[in-house]
């Protein structure tokens, strides 16, 4: 399978009070068309800020230091507001965010937030609007759809805002889709629900997706790929299967060994010594080195580059 | 093993526009001294509400509420000061729960000085410092603000504030929710290690269910502001017999790729302005009968020593 988007040394900084804050510190990613591509990590990493930097919805401050972002060939990083806005958004790549609350316009009932999306992105009649609407909003599942037309965000639960917040991406049509923490905000329940959504689309639109989260579970549930970050860089990246059979990189072993599975005892639990560097003066070479029980003095200096070791396996790491 | 905590059919309704909640319904339990007992149960299911009426932070609608054996469902205010020796929480969220403005030194003092349980500064100081090692942390963090801190180590603050009073009973409200995994872990460790070291009885709730189950020794599962589920931990979590409980641990991914999600909940939590006839849970449940619209199922004693609320059993 050919990859539908390269991120090559991505490198983002934020200016801010105290300095330059080094948050992407040359990323890389590919990701294949079609699959359902992880982004995981904890707080902090970076995760939210690649995103991001692909739909190029980055704040004032944040600056590309270098690198690039292929989509189909082309460099992102080089288009300009208008090209981004006229082609890309919505038609090609979407994004859904953690909070459906806030994502949604308290004061348009759903029909009106939905219609926007049809208006802009499918070329149809007026009179055919409605039909679109109806039909996206019964591929999320939601029950009794005529009457939700009518309701305001927040006559609906959290599971059912986030579930219009999909129709309303799958109305433009996106080839890529990006959500960012879809679930973190729902119960269980609910997320089970969403989750199945998504595996359902995922065989009947082939729609590529880039999965951000820090929930390893989430990702064994509905991803193919995983890219491990830490502290701006990837450590990892390799299929799901390797994640939780073969993980190579000590930080990606230490994540998969701290979860909570339905088996784990509290003796078996695995922590991770000290704390995520402040990424205004990171840690030099590794960046993980600090918190490493197998660094060496070339850890301390030198910065792995993401090397190739098995097919569909890369690992960013001096003692592998 | 003597009850150090004691509920009989405790309810709190609050009101709303449009109708009264009832965040509460009827709950029995008995804590024994010693053991850690976990709730589990989704968003607004009352379970938050309940240990905050439990702790007294509210006042229950009805219902009695026995610690070590004295009813403290009426207390007035200034009896409330004693229980608070007796009983800490310890909240969800470490960012929003230490004041922002205050050292650590400060922030830990305050207990000492409403209770008057130090007899002078060095004292304090001293007491202070004990908290801190204990809970893994430097004499220098002291003087530290709470923006200066990590979110674990902020945790750890929160739970050396509870600490401090020396309780014999301590809730935990979702502890470790905003915290990364690999900084769960090690909170769950050290809540552990202090747990055994000082005798101490815990009352954990969360919504995750992994971790309800690591920490427990017995566990409840609640819904709609009623117990539905409670038992030895291990006999639940092996062999689920409520509908609810059976569909909420199927709704949890499991860390395994060739592990997908099966026979999970489906619907939606009704409101509980308005809960649904007859068991609360019948419009979502899959093994539903004619009874279950039309009567309440009470809690029943099973043969494993669990107690189950539906009519199936």
């Amino acid at each position: 399978m050919a990859a539908i988007m390269d991120i090559n040394n991505l490198k983002v900084s934020f200016s801010t009070e105290e300095g330059e804050l080094k948050a992407l510190n040359g990323v890389n990613i590919s990701i294949k068309e079609g699959t359902f591509h992880g982004l995981i990590g904890e707080t902090g990493c970076g995760k939210s800020v690649t995103g991001r930097s692909i739909m190029a919805l980055l704040d004032n401050n944040a600056m590309i230091k270098e690198g690039e972002i292929l989509y189909k060939g082309e460099n992102l990083l080089n288009k300009t507001e208008k090209e981004m806005q006229d082609n890309y958004r919505g038609n090609e790549l979407a994004m859904i965010f953690q909070d459906p609350g806030s994502s949604l316009n308290p004061v348009f009932t759903i029909e009106n937030q939905l219609q926007e999306s049809v208006k802009m992105y499918r070329n149809t009649s007026k009179s055919k609007y409605r039909d679109i609407i109806i039909e996206e909003l019964k591929k999320v599942k939601l029950p009794d759809v005529e009457n939700l037309l009518e309701k305001y965000p927040h006559q609906l639960s959290g599971g059912m805002k986030q579930r219009v917040m999909i129709a309303m991406m799958l109305a433009c049509n996106p080839n890529f889709l990006i959500a960012d923490e879809a679930t973190t905000a729902l119960d269980v329940s609910i997320q089970a629900q969403f989750l199945k959504v998504l595996n359902d689309l995922k065989e009947k639109l082939q729609m590529t997706v880039l999965y951000i989260t820090h929930d390893l579970a989430v990702i064994s549930e509905i991803c193919d790929y995983v890219s491990v970050m830490y502290a701006g860089n990837i450590v990892e990246e390799l299929t799901v299967d390797e994640l939780f059979k073969n993980p190579v990189h000590p930080y990606t072993d230490k994540l998969v060994h701290s979860l909570l599975g339905p088996e784990t005892q509290i003796e078996d639990l695995v922590e991770i010594p000290g704390s995520v560097p402040r990424l205004i003066d990171p840690p030099p070479g590794c960046r993980f080195h600090p918190r490493c029980e197998e660094a060496k003095e070339i850890c301390k200096k030198e910065r792995p580059k993401l090397k190739k070791i098995a097919e569909n396996h890369s690992v960013a790491c001096h003692r592998r | 093993m003597k009850n150090i905590l004691e509920i009989n059919n405790l309810k709190k309704y609050f009101n709303s526009p449009a109708g009264s909640v009832k965040a509460v319904d009827g709950i029995d339990l008995k804590i024994k001294k010693g053991e850690t007992f976990g709730l589990v149960g989704e968003s607004g299911c009352g379970k938050s509400t309940l240990i905050r009426t439990i702790l007294r932070l509210l006042k229950p609608s009805y219902g009695q509420i026995f610690l070590n054996n004295n009813d403290i469902t009426n207390y007035e205010q200034s009896e409330l000061k004693n229980i608070r020796k007796e009983m800490s929480l310890v909240f969800q969220d470490p960012h929003s729960s230490l004041n922002p403005r205050m050292t650590v030194f400060d922030t830990l003092s305050r207990p000492f000085k409403i209770h008057n349980l130090a007899k002078n500064k060095e004292e304090m100081t001293v007491e202070i410092v004990r908290l801190l090692k204990l809970m893994g942390l430097q004499t220098e963090h002291m003087i530290r603000f709470p923006h200066e801190l990590s979110g674990g180590q902020k945790q750890r603050i929160g739970i050396a504030r509870a600490l401090a009073v020396e309780p014999e009973l301590v809730f935990f409200d979702e502890p470790t929710s905003a915290l990364d995994v690999s900084v769960q872990a090690k909170i769950l460790k050290l809540l552990d290690k202090t747990r055994k070291e000082f005798d101490l009885t815990y009352f954990y709730i969360s919504h995750d269910i992994n971790l309800i189950r690591v920490v427990s020794d017995r566990i409840g599962v609640m819904y709609l502001g009623k117990m539905v589920e409670i038992g030895d931990a291990k006999t639940i979590y092996d062999k689920p017999k409520h509908p609810y409980t059976k569909g909420l641990f199927k709704s949890v991914p499991v860390p395994d790729p060739d592990i997908k999600l099966k026979d999970a909940l489906v619907g939606e939590v009704p409101s509980p302005v308005n809960p649904p006839q007859g068991c609360n849970f019948s419009p979502r449940c899959p093994e539903a009968i004619d009874k279950c619209q039309k009567e309440e199922p009470k809690l029943k004693k099973l043969d494993d020593g669990r107690r189950v609320a539906c009519h199936l059993f």
